[in-house]
């Protein structure tokens, strides 16, 4: 599983950050960093992937 | 300047002429639908809007989809279709759909609230960076002294008014700086954001007694988009800049400021007084947080699940769609209960029990998606930092009298909420 990321949604709210803290971080500037990006997430981070997909306040994270 | 491009001077005129246009040509009204439970009570009545969750969890029993004949409108009151609705934003449109009377969508028309697509997004962008977490750090400490200077001037008075003098006191500082509104006017902020909410509802009584509050606060936005008098470097100024950028037109500037203002007092003061409210009735609550404050940021999400501030919207369906098994046509009208959601017993265990300690997360008290709140970092921090307060001073909070209930279209409030505050034994720490 990977998670994508609608850059021009996503407003830095970093509610994935605490549902999801070792996948999401928020760098200095503002923007959102997917630990996991370049690869497949580990399985034991896909619940707490889709916690935080289905917590975004703006929708700007989605399965794929 | 020419004349033209000149806001209408009186925009109720123009409200009322648009909307006699709009009911002409508005097509019969839609029977109900043959196969959609019905629910007969009026949720905007009187008795309903204190009143309201019974009805909400009647809604929920009969069903995903239900026909609201007084409305003559569809409503989502569970949790799934909400959500997927807010998701939806093609098919379950704000413009045109998110206020339940044409006078209102006419005077919204142009507002970040009632536009979609690509109208939506630029000014979405003008308002969201500089409500991002990092942008609001610089007002971290200010919020902090702020509450921490409610929450002892309520205690040295013992008995207060947590509305009056405690939960309007954040959002009505911090916001119309932030904003950029300029000092007039300001001591209309309450009673105009009231009645903007009150407009947004069907056109029954309390939409009818707003009327003048709505006058006053467009006559307002109206000369402030005209002398521009806002406070530079604030938002409002970025948003005027905006015109020569090209990125809003002038006549959007009346209902962006209106975006700007009115949603952001009612909204935070509702979850400030809850949030006293459900405290008092619920102490084994308190301590859990006074035990544990790594708790606050999911007590405010509990505290907004469970007493929303924000009821529901309306949408506008853009085409014919598939709910839950239920057709339901392009043209359609659909109410979208947020407050009814967040106690879905599908979702929620015990959905009416206030409990810091689950994860409450997943509520849609800000709404979700494209349109989901662009203020809800501040209004967490302003509540975070209002609790914060209160852990530090207060043993405990005591309900002082009957707590009143505001009668709004669409705000879930109290109007007034006698408390007692109990402060910690260990204040005689040094100065």
């Amino acid at each position: 599983m990977k998670i994508q990321i609608d850059r021009d949604r996503c407003e830095g709210h970093g509610i994935c950050t605490e549902r999801a803290p070792s996948i999401f971080t928020i760098d200095d500037e503002d923007e959102l960093v997917d630990r996991f990006e370049e690869g497949d997430l580990p399985d034991d981070l896909v619940a707490s992937a889709r916690a935080a997909i289905d917590s975004c306040p703006v929708a700007a994270l989605k399965e794929v | 300047m020419a004349v033209s491009s000149q806001p209408p001077s009186c925009p109720l005129v123009a409200a009322r002429r648009h909307a006699s246009r709009f009911w002409s040509r508005t097509p019969a009204r839609p029977d109900k639908p043959g196969d959609v439970p019905v629910y007969r009570t009026d949720l905007y009545s009187e008795a309903a809007i204190r009143d309201p969750y019974r009805h909400y969890a009647a809604m929920r029993r009969l069903g995903p989809v239900v026909w609201l004949p007084k409305q003559h409108m569809y409503a989502f009151p569970r949790y799934a279709e909400v959500k997927s609705a807010l998701r939806d934003d093609d098919t379950f449109r704000s413009n045109q759909g998110v206020a339940l009377n044409p006078i209102s969508r006419f005077i919204g028309n142009d507002s970040l609230l009632m536009t979609d697509g690509s109208a939506h997004d630029g000014l979405r962008k003008l308002m969201a960076h500089r409500l991002t977490p990092r942008a609001l750090r610089p007002l971290h400490s200010q919020i902090e002294d702020l509450a921490e200077q409610t929450v002892q001037a309520a205690l040295a008075k013992g008995r207060v008014d947590g509305v009056a003098d405690m939960a309007v006191k954040l959002p009505l500082t911090v916001v119309p700086d932030l904003v950029g509104w300029p000092q007039r006017g300001r001591e209309h902020l309450v009673e105009w954001a009231g009645a903007t909410f009150d407009m947004l509802g069907p056109l029954n009584g309390l939409a009818l007694r707003s009327a003048p509050n709505v006058a006053a606060m467009l006559g307002f936005v109206h000369r402030l988009a005209r002398r521009r008098d806002v406070l530079p470097g604030s938002m409002s100024y970025e948003v005027v800049q905006g015109i020569e950028k090209g990125v809003i037109k002038e006549s959007q500037l009346p209902s962006v400021f209106i975006d700007y203002l009115a949603p952001s007092v009612d909204t935070t003061a509702s979850a400030i007084a809850a949030a006293l409210y459900l405290f008092a009735e619920n102490p084994d609550q308190w301590r859990l947080l006074q035990k544990d404050p790594a708790k606050i940021s999911n007590a405010v999400n509990e505290i907004v699940r469970l007493e929303s501030p924000v009821r529901a919207f309306g949408r506008r369906t853009e085409r014919d769609t598939d709910v839950a098994g239920t057709r339901i046509p392009a043209g359609a009208r659909v109410l979208v209960m947020f407050a009814s959601a967040n106690r879905d017993e599908r979702v929620w265990a015990d959905p009416d029990r206030f409990d810091v300690e689950r994860d409450a997360s997943g509520h849609v008290g800000f709404g979700y998606g494209m349109h989901g709140c662009a203020g809800q970092g501040l209004a967490r921090l302003e509540t975070e930092a209002f609790l914060r307060a209160l852990l530090r001073r207060v043993d405990r909070i005591e309900l002082d009298g009957a707590p009143e209930r505001v009668v709004n279209n669409v705000i879930h409030r109290f109007e007034a909420l006698p408390v007692r505050l109990v402060p910690k034994l260990e204040q005689s720490r040094p100065a």
